[in-house]
């Protein structure tokens, strides 16, 4: 199902946390909503799932607006998870089946099949609350996929997991992307980001700052860059045509270059003209995409 | 309306199964019953009764005391509680110095006896020597008995003089060591106080209580009333009035009170038509802050571990809401219906007869429900709303120790309605919304309000209901996705009024 956000607003008391925002969600593909903390990521998300409403702009699922149909075919992972301590994992999953329009017997079969699989069987009448930390983590994400939804909506969903754990919910949800599931993830945690989302979006003081795949995304940071290690004096690369700039940080040079500079040529020249120990091209990760774009849109 | 059922039942059941549930079913009302019945038992059982034991001393055999004793029991036959005084008749042990000196009295008493006769046997020997004219002899033997008769009346002078004084001596130590005795057993709390009887003054109307607390602490008002009857029946004898008649007119009057059930009359009972409502009252109310205590702890808990927007995702504020409320009233129905249970099978085991229940008639119980349903549904509003806001149930427990203070108010006010059920104050605090339940649950069996009363307050519950749960719906709205730092008044009465 795809899922538009066209151009939605949320104030709260005069304060903007979301601003104009529009994206996309497509099914088989993994979005990944980033910013730092009061960006308005869960704002965006408590819209997405109707819990509030915007005050400006909608959202369309397949052309469609949100209406309870649509809202059963929603999975969602709040980031902060407890659930019901004192009752058996089963009732709890049986409940939020239910609340998701499953029937009884549907929500009981459902249950049993999802803990088999994710291998907690075994503590299928225990209550939550003798579990484990990590098992929890685990069961809030049962409780999000119980009823086979369509979209997924998930708000840290690495959050408190041991990396055993991580590889096993990242596995299931590549399995549910290529079953054609639409799925959002928020998250801060950008490595995990970079290896899971194939499109991400950026927003910052509720406004979107940067959209789109990470290849795209590197391009529209490609800085022609280049980081290299040097004994002499930096300042004799000044002279090299098509520099811009020079920054050394931990010992690493980085220089920058204009746009259309040949970058292969200019690396030819250093060479010529430096003793270097490294030389690279720049490939910028999200980590530094992140805090480049963020430190660029805070006035 | 599926999702509302559903998170209904959820609700009811969830918390029925939990131990807060069984506590507050079956250990509050045994707290309570406890709190109620104990002191009545304590008063009802002899044996246990050393609290309101009081003495009864009198210095001779009068029998004032029993006679007393006799005229409590009929005092308190007219009261509606059990008797809390119990009278004891003070028999005082006597010292060996004290019994010496009864026996040297009762020496002396034989002695004097005996010259008396001796006495009185010479006086009636002279009499019919006097009888008996000119007999030979007959004037020496008047002159050998007057000297025999003045011998033995100056002997018999010499021991009453004697018995006079060592009688009013044992009688002062006997006052003494008695009045000794009974403060002994005052001093070891045997007693809580006694009458001290002095014949001669009793009939001029003067009694002494002693007692370590000052006597109105005792509540010693029934004892002084059988001392005025039986003093009044001591001067009534003394005019000369036939004892059959005086026991007639003294005879306690039997006091009916009957009460307006409607258009029906039945006899007022203190116990079915004044303790019966209070017990009512507290029950409902324990019913109503288990219910309202588990909502407001569940919006905290839900809210606190994110609960709440996964709920919120399957279904609408409202939706949630009213499950939660209705789920929980249910369960407060259902508490109530156990403790309906309870009272028949106590009536069944004849722990207390049908009769000592009979207030709750199907009309009334009828009316304890309607009321005990707008109360829940009134408070339930505001601790939903007001729970709504908190973030951690830190944050909220002063809170809501504070409502639940406030709630107890009512409570503490229906002293005014036990007191004068149908007057105006009562009426007016009978349509304040938090008194409401309360309040009309006490005047149904105690004042039978008119049906205007009945009309008016179900009015203003339903129009309280209709603004709480309207204004609880903008809080929990708000409430239950704001995070961070606690709300202030202002802030709260800003979201009441504009819902944003």
């Amino acid at each position: 199902m795809r899922v538009q956000i066209e151009k939605i607003s949320k104030a709260f008391q005069k304060k903007r946390v979301v601003e104009d925002l529009t994206f996309s969600l497509h099914p088989g593909r993994i979005v990944g909503l980033l910013g730092p903390n009061g960006a308005g990521k869960t704002t965006t998300l408590r819209i997405i799932l109707d819990i509030l409403k915007p005050d400006k702009g909608l959202i369309r699922f397949d052309d469609r607006k949100m209406d309870r149909k649509i809202g059963d075919r929603i999975g969602y992972l709040p980031e902060e998870r407890g659930l019901y301590q004192k009752y058996s994992i089963l009732d709890v999953l049986i409940y939020f089946a239910r609340l998701k329009n499953l029937s009884r017997k549907k929500s009981h079969v459902e249950a049993v099949r999802l803990l088999d699989a994710f291998d907690m069987i075994d503590h299928l009448e225990e209550p939550i609350g003798h579990l484990s930390k990590g098992t929890q983590q685990k069961l809030q994400f049962l409780v999000s996929l119980i009823h086979n939804p369509d979209i997924l909506i998930m708000d840290e969903p690495m959050w408190g997991l041991d990396p055993m754990n991580q590889d096993l919910i990242k596995n299931k949800l590549f399995r549910l992307r290529d079953e054609g599931k639409t799925i959002l993830i928020s998250t801060h945690q950008l490595a995990e980001a970079e290896s899971m989302c194939d499109q991400f979006v950026m927003i910052h003081q509720g406004k979107m700052v940067l959209q789109g795949s990470l290849e795209k995304i590197r391009k529209n940071f490609y800085q022609n860059m280049i980081i290299l290690e040097m004994h002499q004096n930096p300042d004799i690369l000044k002279k090299l045509p098509h520099v811009k700039k020079i920054d050394i940080s931990d010992s690493l040079v980085h220089l920058y270059l204009d746009g259309n500079a040949p970058v292969k040529d200019v690396m030819q020249q250093i060479i010529n003209l430096a003793d270097v120990q490294r030389l690279e091209i720049h490939r910028p990760s999200l980590h530094d995409i992140f805090i480049q774009t963020i430190k660029s849109n805070t006035p | 309306m599926k999702r509302f059922l559903i998170i209904t039942w959820w609700e009811f059941l969830r918390h029925f199964k939990s131990r807060s549930f069984l506590l507050s079913t079956f250990i509050s009302p045994v707290i309570f019953a406890g709190i109620i019945l104990i002191p009545a038992l304590f008063l009802e059982d002899p044996s246990a009764n050393r609290f309101r034991l009081i003495g009864c001393l009198e210095f001779d055999t009068t029998g004032i005391c029993g006679k007393v004793e006799n005229r409590l029991v009929d005092v308190n036959a007219g009261n509606p509680l059990p008797p809390f005084l119990r009278f004891v008749t003070i028999n005082p042990d006597t010292s060996p110095r004290l019994k010496e000196r009864f026996q040297n009295l009762t020496e002396l008493k034989m002695e004097l006896d005996s010259l008396e006769d001796t006495y009185n046997t010479i006086k009636e020997r002279r009499k019919f020597i006097f009888q008996k004219p000119r007999t030979p002899g007959r004037e020496s033997s008047l002159r050998s008995t007057y000297d025999d008769l003045i011998q033995t009346r100056e002997a018999r002078d010499l021991m009453q003089l004697e018995y006079q004084q060592e009688k009013q001596t044992t009688d002062s130590l006997w006052r003494i060591e008695s009045i000794e005795y009974a403060d002994n057993l005052l001093n070891a709390l045997q007693l809580e106080g006694y009458l001290l009887i002095d014949p001669e003054e009793f009939r001029t109307g003067m009694v002494e209580f002693h007692s370590l607390l000052p006597s109105n602490f005792l509540e010693i008002d029934p004892l002084k009333e059988a001392v005025q009857i039986v003093i009044v029946e001591q001067r009534l004898k003394d005019e000369g009035l036939r004892v059959d008649k005086i026991e007639e007119w003294l005879d306690p009057i039997k006091f009916r009170e009957i009460q307006l059930q409607g258009e029906e009359k039945e006899e007022f009972d203190f116990i079915i038509n004044y303790l019966g409502p209070i017990i009512i009252v507290l029950f409902l109310f324990i019913s109503i802050f288990t219910s309202s205590g588990f909502l407001f702890g569940g919006v905290i808990k839900e809210k606190t571990n994110r609960v709440i927007e996964l709920l919120l995702s399957s279904v609408n504020h409202q939706q949630l809401m009213a499950g939660k409320i209705i789920g929980l009233g249910l369960l407060g129905i259902f508490q109530i219906v156990i403790w309906y249970g309870l009272v028949l099978i106590l009536i069944a085991f004849n722990v207390f007869t049908a009769g000592e229940v009979t207030f709750l008639t199907a009309k009334n119980a009828g009316l304890f429900l309607l009321y005990f349903v707008l109360g829940y549904l009134y408070f339930a509003s505001i601790f939903v709303g007001i729970g709504s806001l908190f973030s951690n149930e830190e944050d909220a427990h002063h809170l809501n120790q504070f409502m639940r203070m406030l709630s107890i108010f009512p409570i503490v006010l229906a002293i005014l309605v036990l007191e004068t059920p149908g007057s105006l104050l009562v009426r007016i605090l009978s349509f304040i919304p938090p008194l409401t339940p309360t309040f009309m649950i006490l005047r149904t069996p105690l004042g039978n309000p008119p049906a205007i009363d009945y009309l008016i307050s179900v009015g203003i519950m339903l129009i309280s209901i209709m603004i709480g749960i309207f204004v609880a719906g903008r809080l929990f709205r708000i409430g239950t996705l704001s995070y961070g730092k606690k709300p202030g008044i202002r802030e709260i009465f800003s979201i009441m009024l504009s819902g944003k």
